[in-house]
């Protein structure tokens, strides 16, 4: 017996070129005939890890939300791991596109977080035998195990964003799409979920990570699109980005505090911006004797 | 996926009903309520909520009354449809208008069913007519301005502003279940959903509670109102015309009642089978899709 490739759409199916590919899409709201996108085209290649920043309204939950089917473009088109989101209901997109939403109440319903983590795969009709090993990956994850057979409710609110996240990890999908996965944090829960990120990438998985958290894109992604007015308007790293001042002035958004202070020391001028304060001091060392490099 | 956005919440227009005082239209809804339920012809409250619709029509809200009254147009049915096969008011000297199978349709259920439904109906229209083109603050002004108590006219007004609060959540929590490869789409796919939308529903109303009592919610004295809702020439015209039908009505309609002049109405045998069989699609129906529905969710 010859083993054949899973075909398009198939849960295990993996695409030969970029896992996601949108090309002129745009949407219009049906009410009020707004223009949430404008023609937007970006590849991302399998294992990247993207962050979307810009004002609210400029396009951003729109843009992902088109990724993984819940709204399918006016005009152009929008694939993912092979499969043209138009063409596919969001139940099948599911198995490809884990979508976790900015506020984890939305998307909890089970008894206990055990259960909660079953949901996602029961509803794919992954095999019973293979549901609990699932379940274990994620808990060893995400830290859950002392949380299990509690209430999703009665666990603290930055615990269950990490069950929100777990429910959508126990469903395997290639594309992770993480709406404000720190907003109502604290410091702690911050930080996994930066920690998170950053494994999902070192797994193979592409993630896409919508925030208004300037310091975790610039600590997670490996690429940064800024939206403004509905039309993509930045293109490249954080580092890039966050040096523009001509896309940081417009759409209002701030750089990391670091990053804003590695921009304005003189003795650095020309020099690129630092991300963290690892990266400034290691500079700082390298070019000025003076620091006691 | 687009889904029938049904909500008795208010739309935006400029039409003659949306300029209406709502004291005046509040006056036509108690009129029409107190008339219903001393009337028990249905013809006149089958004519008032013609009229309601029609008015509907004129302020341009007519599409969206209609998918609220066909949401409740199930309950309205099951009235009839009980009533006539079961009527509660002959028990064994009730008169068999036709056989259907199994079930005997008796002329006094169906008199009876079209009396209830006609009163439901009426004041279905004419509420949500008002409710569709009054902005729940005038409402709250106009009801503090005939001295309703504070927290009553409160609480009228908070349940209308949550309704399309609760319609957005649980839109939503069915993204949400989708997202996660459930088939959420009918009404079985409401059921999982019950659970988040509530237990943000009772979140926000502890933190709603808080956040009153924070801003001096119950404190004692008169309290200001940033809309004014004016009550001029016109508007106290149709109030008073509103008073003057709802009293000759609700006098008519009771006098009649308590001079037994209440004939069993008796339809021809094939209107009968008509308006039963209409009801009884509109009643059943429903429930054998819901049924359906949940067994394959």
């Amino acid at each position: 017996m010859t083993a054949t490739a899973p075909v398009v759409g198939h849960p295990s199916h993996v695409t030969d070129g970029p896992m996601i590919v949108v090309r002129e899409a745009r949407y219009v709201y049906p009410r009020g005939r707004v223009v949430a996108l404008d023609g937007l085209s970006i590849d991302v290649p399998a294992g990247q890890i993207v962050g979307i920043a810009g004002q609210n309204g400029s396009g951003k939950t729109t843009l992902t939300k088109l990724l993984n089917g819940l709204l399918k473009p006016t005009s152009g088109s929008v694939t993912v791991n092979g499969m043209n989101t138009g063409d596919w209901p969001v139940q099948k997109m599911a198995a490809h596109v884990g979508y976790v939403f900015q506020n984890p109440n939305h998307q909890l319903f089970a008894t206990t977080v055990e259960e909660e983590l079953k949901f996602g795969p029961r509803n794919l009709g992954v095999p019973d035998e293979e549901i609990p090993e699932r379940v274990a990956e994620a808990v060893e994850f995400f830290g859950l195990q002392d949380v299990l057979a509690l209430h999703p409710y009665r666990i603290s609110f930055p615990l269950r964003k990490l069950v929100g996240i777990a429910s959508i990890f126990t469903m395997r999908p290639r594309v992770f799409i993480l709406d404000e996965p720190t907003t109502g944090q604290d410091h702690r829960t911050t930080g996994v979920i930066n920690r998170l990120i950053t494994r999902l990438g070192e797994r193979g998985d592409t993630v896409v990570c919508v925030s208004h958290d300037m310091p975790l894109l610039a600590d997670v992604s490996e690429r940064l699109l800024v939206m403004w007015n509905a039309q993509l308007i930045a293109d490249g790293t954080p580092r890039e980005v966050f040096s523009d001042r001509e896309v940081m002035g417009r759409t209002h958004l701030t750089p990391p505090q670091i990053t804003q202070l590695s921009l304005r020391i003189p003795s650095r001028a020309g020099r690129p911006a630092a991300l963290s304060v690892d990266e400034l001091v290691d500079d700082i060392r390298g070019v000025s004797p003076a620091a006691g490099a | 996926m687009q889904t029938m956005n049904v909500s008795i919440t208010h739309v935006h227009g400029t039409s003659w009903l949306h300029r209406l005082s709502p004291l005046a239209k509040l006056t036509w809804v108690v009129a029409i309520m107190a008339f219903a339920f001393a009337s028990y012809n249905p013809w006149p409250l089958f004519a008032i909520a013609i009229l309601g619709l029609f008015a509907g029509l004129t302020a341009g809200i007519l599409p969206q009354m209609g998918r609220v009254l066909l949401v409740f147009a199930p309950v309205t049915a099951s009235m009839l449809v009980i009533q006539a096969i079961a009527p509660a008011i002959c028990s064994s000297d009730c008169t068999p208008a036709v056989q259907l199978g199994p079930l005997t349709i008796y002329q006094e259920g169906i008199s009876h069913g079209l009396s209830l439904m006609s009163r439901v109906l009426a004041m279905e229209v004419i509420a949500i007519a008002v409710l569709m083109t009054t902005h729940p603050s005038d409402l709250f002004s106009a009801l503090a301005r005939i001295h309703t108590p504070y927290v009553l006219n409160f609480m009228l007004a908070m349940t209308l502003q949550l309704i399309p609060v609760l319609q957005r959540e649980v839109q939503i929590v069915l993204s949400a279940q989708r997202s996660r490869g459930m088939k959420s789409t009918g009404f079985g796919s409401l059921l999982p959903s019950f659970v988040p939308v509530f237990a943000g529903a009772f979140e926000r109303v502890q933190q709603l509670s808080i956040s009153l009592e924070s801003r001096a919610f119950g404190s004692t004295g008169a309290k200001t109102s940033y809309r004014q809702i004016s009550f001029g020439p016109i508007d106290k015209i149709v109030a008073v015309a509103g008073i003057v039908v709802g009293v000759l009505g609700t006098a008519a309609g009771l006098l009649l009642w308590s001079a037994g002049q209440t004939p069993v109405i008796i339809l021809p045998v094939w209107l009968t089978v008509v308006i039963f069989v209409a009801a009884a699609i509109m009643f059943v129906g429903v429930i054998v899709i819901a049924v359906v529905t949940l067994a394959r969710s």
